[in-house]
C-alpha cells in the first residue's frame, strides 16, 4: 500500500531522510519508531505529499505522491503531531468543516458523521469547544476528523505522546478496529509497547532506516542475539549495586537496569549460579535469574549501538 | 477533474464561525479604526488660526491701535499679550508663547500722516513651517492693504482699485475634516483588512491547522477565496460606519453618489484583502506578517497624497505613490464625497484598483505553497 524507495530529503547541507526504502501492507499498522529529531515526522511529510523529497520516491496505492497528489489526497488521512482542530469551533463544527472539506455534503455528510461519533463515543463532547476538550479527547476528535473521508491508509505522527495511558490504549484499541477493516496505518511514536503491538515495525536513527519488519522476526536477527549469547533477566532490590558488579563479572557483555530488575546480555556459558553469587557478594542474597527474550527495546538498542560501533 | 474552487464553502463556513466566535479579532478590526477615524480626524487640521501674538506697540496712537485690530481682523493673529522691548519679545517667541510678534516703532503715525514710508516689523517663528508661511502671508496683505488705501486716499478714491473676489469650489469654509477624513478613512480601512487577513492565514500556518488544509483535496483559489470572503463582507460593514460617521460627527456631506462610493470601496478592500493573504503566503509567523504589513502603511501615509500633494513629490516618491492601492481610492474617495464625481469621470482608478486587486489575488493563490518547503 505504502512504498518507498530510496526517499531522501535534504535541508539545505542536513540530511534529514537518507535514502529510505520500505513496504507496508495494506492493513497493517506499521510502527514508525525512533529518537526526536531522527526523521520521522519528515518521513510522513513526504509520504503526505507536504515535503518534496530531494532524491527517490514515495508510492501510496501505486500512485506516486510527487506527481499524483491530488489522486493520493482523497486516499489518505493525516493526523499530525500538535493536532490541528480549530479551538473555536465545537467538536460538531470540526467535524463538520472536514467533512465539507473533502466534498461530504448533506446524507452523505450526516451518515459519516454518526458513524465517527459512535465510534470514538465523542457524543457527550459535541458542543463543546475543541481548545477546551482534554488531551485524551481530542486526539479522538482529531482522528475522527481525519477519518470523515474515509481513507484507506491513515497516517499518524505521534497520536499518543502526552495523553494518559487510559486514553492510549482505548486510542490503540480504535487503531486495531480500523485496521481489521482493511485500512493502512502508519503509526510514529517512541513508546516500546506500543510499538510491540504493530504488525510491522521500522526504526529509524539519525536519518536512515536501521531495520524493517515483524518485530518477531526482528528478535531474531543474529546481530541482536550475537553468536553465544542469551539474555537474563535479574529482578532484586538494590538493582544500581547490582548493576555495579555484575558490569564487573566476566561473561557480562551489556546490563542495563529495567525498573525494578536488570537486562543482561551474557556469554552462554555463565550459569544464573554465577550471577546469583556475585549479587551475593555485593550484598544482595535474594535474586530472582530467569532467561528471558529480547524486547524491540533491546533490538533497537542493539542496532543503534551497531551502527554506532561501525561509524568509529 | 480540477475544480478550480474546490474547498471554497467548506472554508467559508469555517471562516464565518470563527470569526465570530473570536470576539478580539471583531473587536480588534472594529474598535480601533473607529477610534483612529475620530482621532485623526479631530487631530489633523492644517486651517492655520488665531496664532499666538505679542504686540510691542511704540506708537500708542489712534493709528498704531488701528493697525493691530486690522491684524486681529484677518482671524489669523490672536493678542496673546503686550511686551516692553525687543529683547522681551524675542525672548517670548523663543520660548514658544507666541509665534508672531508685532512690533511698531514710535512715530509710525506721524510718518504717516506726513506720507513717509511707515515702518513696522513683524518677528515670525519659522519653525512650524504652516503657521510661519500663514503668518508671513496675511501680514504682507494686510500692510499691502493698508498702503493702498493710504495712495488711494491721496488721490480722492475710497475704494480699492483692483478687488480680487475669490469662490471657494467644493469645500466653500475650506474645512480640514472634508479634505482629511475621507483620507483617514482609506488609511483606517488599509490598516484594518490588511492585518486582519494576513493574520488570519499566519494563524493556521502557527497553529498547524494548515497543514491539514493542505493534505485535503482543497484548491489554492478555493482556500483564498473562502477566506477573503468574510473579511470582505466585515470591511464592507465597517466602511459604511466608517462613512457613516464621516457624514454625522464630522459634518462631511456626501456630495455624490453612495453607491459609487461602495463600488469603489468593495475594489479597494479586496485590494487589501489580497495583499494581506499574500503577505501571509510569506510569512512564517504572526510578527513577520505584522512587520511586512507596516512595510506598506507607512508609505500609504506619506505618499498616497493622503497629507501632501503627491505633484510636489521628488518622482521617486511619486512613482512609490502609483503603486499604492490607497492613492487611488483616497483620490476617488475625495472626488465622489467633495466634487460628486461620478465613477465614469473616474474610470482609470477604478480600473487600477479592480486590476490591482485581481493580480494580488491570483498571485497569492498562486505562490501559496502546497508543499511546506
Amino acid at each position: 500500500m505504502i512504498e518507498c524507495e530510496g526517499l531522501t530529503k535534504r535541508f539545505g547541507h542536513f540530511t534529514a531522510v537518507d535514502h529510505v526504502s520500505f513496504k507496508v501492507a495494506k492493513g497493517s499498522i506499521f510502527g514508525f519508531l525512533g529518537p526526536n529529531g531522527s526523521g520521522k515526522s519528515t518521513v510522513i511529510r513526504l509520504l503526505c505529499g507536504l515535503l518534496e523529497p530531494s532524491d527517490g520516491q514515495a508510492r501510496i496505492a501505486g500512485l506516486e505522491v510527487a506527481r499524483e497528489l491530488e489522486q493520493i489526497k482523497g486516499l489518505i488521512g493525516y493526523m499530525s503531531q500538535k493536532f490541528s482542530l480549530y479551538d473555536e469551533l465545537t467538536a460538531h463544527e470540526n467535524l463538520s468543516f472536514y467533512g465539507r472539506l473533502y466534498g461530504l455534503r448533506g446524507a452523505a455528510l450526516k451518515q459519516r458523521y454518526d458513524q465517527l461519533v459512535a465510534l470514538t463515543h465523542i457524543e457527550p463532547y459535541l458542543e463543546r469547544r475543541a481548545g477546551l476538550l482534554s488531551g485524551g479527547w481530542r486526539q479522538r476528535l482529531a482522528m475522527a476528523c481525519s477519518l470523515m473521508h474515509h481513507p484507506t491508509v491513515l497516517f499518524l505522527d505521534e497520536p499518543t505522546a502526552g495523553i494518559d495511558p487510559v486514553a492510549r490504549r482505548e486510542l490503540w484499541d480504535l487503531l486495531f478496529e480500523f485496521s481489521s477493516a482493511g485500512m493502512t496505518l502508519f503509526v510514529t511514536t517512541h513508546y516500546m509497547d506500543e510499538a510491540e503491538r504493530c504488525s510491522h515495525v521500522g526504526y529509524i536513527h539519525t536519518s536512515k532506516l536501521v531495520v524493517c519488519g515483524e518485530p518477531d522476526e526482528l528478535k531474531q536477527l543474529p546481530l541482536v542475539n550475537p553468536n553465544d549469547s542469551r539474555r537474563i533477566d535479574v529482578t532484586c532490590d538494590h538493582v544500581t549495586v547490582g548493576l555495579q558488579a555484575l558490569r564487573r563479572l566476566p561473561g557480562v557483555r551489556a546490563a542495563t537496569v529495567f525498573g525494578q530488575s536488570m537486562h543482561l546480555l551474557v556469554d552462554k556459558a555463565l550459569a544464573e549460579e554465577v550471577i546469583r553469587a556475585e549479587l551475593a557478594k555485593a550484598g544482595i542474597p535474594r535474586a530472582d535469574v530467569r532467561p528471558m527474550a529480547a524486547s524491540l527495546e533491546d533490538v533497537f538498542v542493539a542496532l543503534t549501538a551497531g551502527r554506532n560501533g561501525g561509524a568509529k | 477533474m480540477k475544480v478550480p474552487f474546490r474547498g471554497f464553502s467548506a472554508i467559508l463556513y469555517k471562516e464565518f464561525l470563527v470569526v465570530f466566535r473570536d470576539p478580539l479579532t471583531l473587536f480588534f478590526m472594529f474598535v480601533p479604526p473607529l477610534i483612529q477615524l475620530v482621532a485623526f480626524g479631530y487631530a489633523l487640521d492644517t486651517d492655520v488660526k488665531h496664532i499666538a501674538t505679542l504686540v510691542f506697540d511704540e506708537d500708542r496712537t489712534r493709528e498704531s491701535r488701528e493697525l493691530i485690530d486690522q491684524f486681529v481682523n484677518t482671524q489669523t493673529f490672536r493678542v496673546v499679550g503686550e511686551v516692553r522691548s525687543i529683547a522681551e519679545l524675542a525672548d517670548a517667541i523663543r520660548r514658544g508663547q507666541a509665534y508672531v510678534g508685532l512690533q511698531i516703532p514710535p512715530g509710525f503715525a506721524r510718518d504717516l500722516q506726513a506720507g513717509r514710508t511707515a515702518r513696522i516689523q513683524v518677528l515670525i517663528d519659522g519653525s512650524n513651517s504652516s503657521i510661519a508661511s500663514s503668518s508671513l502671508n496675511t501680514a504682507l496683505n494686510v500692510g499691502f492693504r493698508q498702503a493702498m488705501l493710504q495712495l488711494a486716499a491721496r488721490t480722492g478714491g475710497r475704494e480699492l482699485p483692483v478687488e480680487v473676489r475669490p469662490q471657494i469650489l467644493y469645500n466653500p469654509e475650506m474645512r480640514s475634516p472634508n479634505f482629511f477624513v475621507p483620507g483617514v478613512i482609506g488609511l483606517v480601512l488599509q490598516i484594518a483588512t490588511m492585518f486582519a487577513a494576513a493574520m488570519s492565514l499566519v494563524r493556521e500556518r502557527e497553529r498547524g491547522t494548515l497543514e491539514q488544509l493542505m493534505v485535503s483535496p482543497l484548491s489554492r483559489w478555493g482556500l483564498m477565496l473562502g477566506k477573503l470572503t468574510p473579511y470582505l463582507c466585515i470591511s464592507m460593514l465597517m466602511a459604511v460606519g466608517l462613512i457613516g460617521i464621516m457624514q454625522w460627527v464630522f459634518n462631511v456631506p456626501i456630495a455624490g453618489d453612495f453607491s459609487a462610493l461602495l463600488v469603489a470601496t468593495l475594489l479597494y478592500v479586496f485590494a487589501l484583502l489580497s495583499l494581506g493573504l499574500l503577505i501571509s503566503t510569506r510569512a512564517q509567523n504572526q510578527i513577520q506578517a505584522l512587520q511586512m504589513c507596516m512595510i506598506f502603511i507607512l508609505p500609504s501615509v506619506f505618499f498616497s497624497g493622503f497629507i501632501f500633494p503627491r505633484e510636489t513629490m521628488p518622482w521617486i516618491f511619486y512613482a512609490l505613490g502609483a503603486v499604492l492601492p490607497a492613492t487611488y481610492y483616497i483620490e476617488l474617495q475625495r472626488a465622489i464625497v467633495l466634487r460628486g464625481a461620478s465613477l465614469g469621470d473616474f474610470w482609470l482608478n477604478i480600473v487600477v484598483l479592480a486590476g490591482m486587486g485581481l493580480a494580488l489575488f491570483s498571485l497569492c493563490a498562486l505562490q501559496f505553497k502546497r508543499r511546506i518547503a
